[in-house]
């Protein structure tokens, strides 16, 4: 028997229609591809060393060994193949495009914004840009990167991206928020 | 209670990050042991006052388990190891 299956974002009918942006905007990426990639043992080095940014991808911290790799070149069908390939046997990869929620939070307020819900320091100088760490932000685990001085990239695990999206939308309640899916 | 774990891979954290597990100092008995060394290794913990060795998962950061050596009385921290780390010291 044949299935018809059907590509739903989990925050498709939550969000969006909006009118415009305001002054701090989040923006929730349709389809960036995620793949998970923990390093075989003893072998951290060298997957990192074939992990680093080269514009097809961009590889976070997530743990000692293990990285968040995202691209906005490569499929969700295709990264973690391609990472396969490079790595060998230096490191195991696992897709997660489907499995995780990318967004960005960008704005004027960005790192206040954050700030209500994450305790770790988002000044500058103690969280510069190309940085990246799981945090906790309000109850949730989640893996934050400083992409610019005014924003801030964050990947989260798809079930609780509407409940990060609503943290989010209380920890900006002092500051003019919109939320909505990313035109690309 | 110190609200402050500096994570030897993600920094400065609150306490609100971690999972406590308790004691790190029983060191587990070789597999035909006698009972009695099993029997003290699974329930009996001492309680003291001061400066203790716990076992700390960092769930909402790296997920690595840590070792925190701090005092429960002062609340202060004086070092935080991998377990994996520490376990290659204690062999
Ligand atoms: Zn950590």
């Amino acid at each position: 028997m044949a299935y018809e299956y059907q590509a739903v974002h989990a925050l498709d009918g939550t969000i969006g229609a909006i009118a415009e942006q305001r002054t701090n905007h989040l923006s929730v990426h349709r389809m960036t591809a995620v793949a998970m990639v923990l390093a075989a043992p003893g072998q951290t080095a060298e997957a990192a060393g074939i992990l680093v940014s080269n514009g097809e991808f961009e590889a976070r911290f997530s743990g000692p060994g293990e990285w968040l790799v995202l691209s906005e070149v490569h499929a969700p069908e295709t990264l973690a193949a391609e990472l396969s390939v490079r790595l060998g046997d230096f490191a195991f990869v696992v897709d997660q495009s489907h499995g995780r929620v990318v967004l960005t939070l960008s704005g004027r307020d960005a790192a206040r914004i954050l700030a209500n819900g994450i305790a770790v320091d988002l000044h500058a100088d103690a969280f510069p840009i190309g940085r990246a760490a799981n945090v906790l932000c309000s109850h949730l685990s989640v893996n934050l990167a400083r992409t610019g001085n005014e924003s801030f990239d964050l990947v989260v695990m798809r079930s609780f991206a509407e409940a990060l999206v609503d943290d989010l939308k209380v920890m900006a309640r002092s500051h003019d928020l919109s939320v909505d899916f990313a035109t690309r | 209670m110190a609200s402050l774990i500096s994570c030897p891979h993600c920094g400065t954290r609150p306490k609100e990050e971690f999972l406590i597990r308790g004691d790190a100092t029983p060191v587990r008995p070789a597999p035909m042991a006698a009972e009695e060394a099993w029997h003290d290794y699974a329930h009996l913990r001492a309680n003291p006052r001061g400066r203790i060795r716990e076992h700390w998962q960092h769930v909402a950061g790296c997920r690595r388990w840590l070792v925190v050596e701090r005092d429960n009385f002062t609340h202060e921290v004086f070092g935080v190891t991998d377990a994996a780390k520490a376990g290659e010291g204690a062999r």
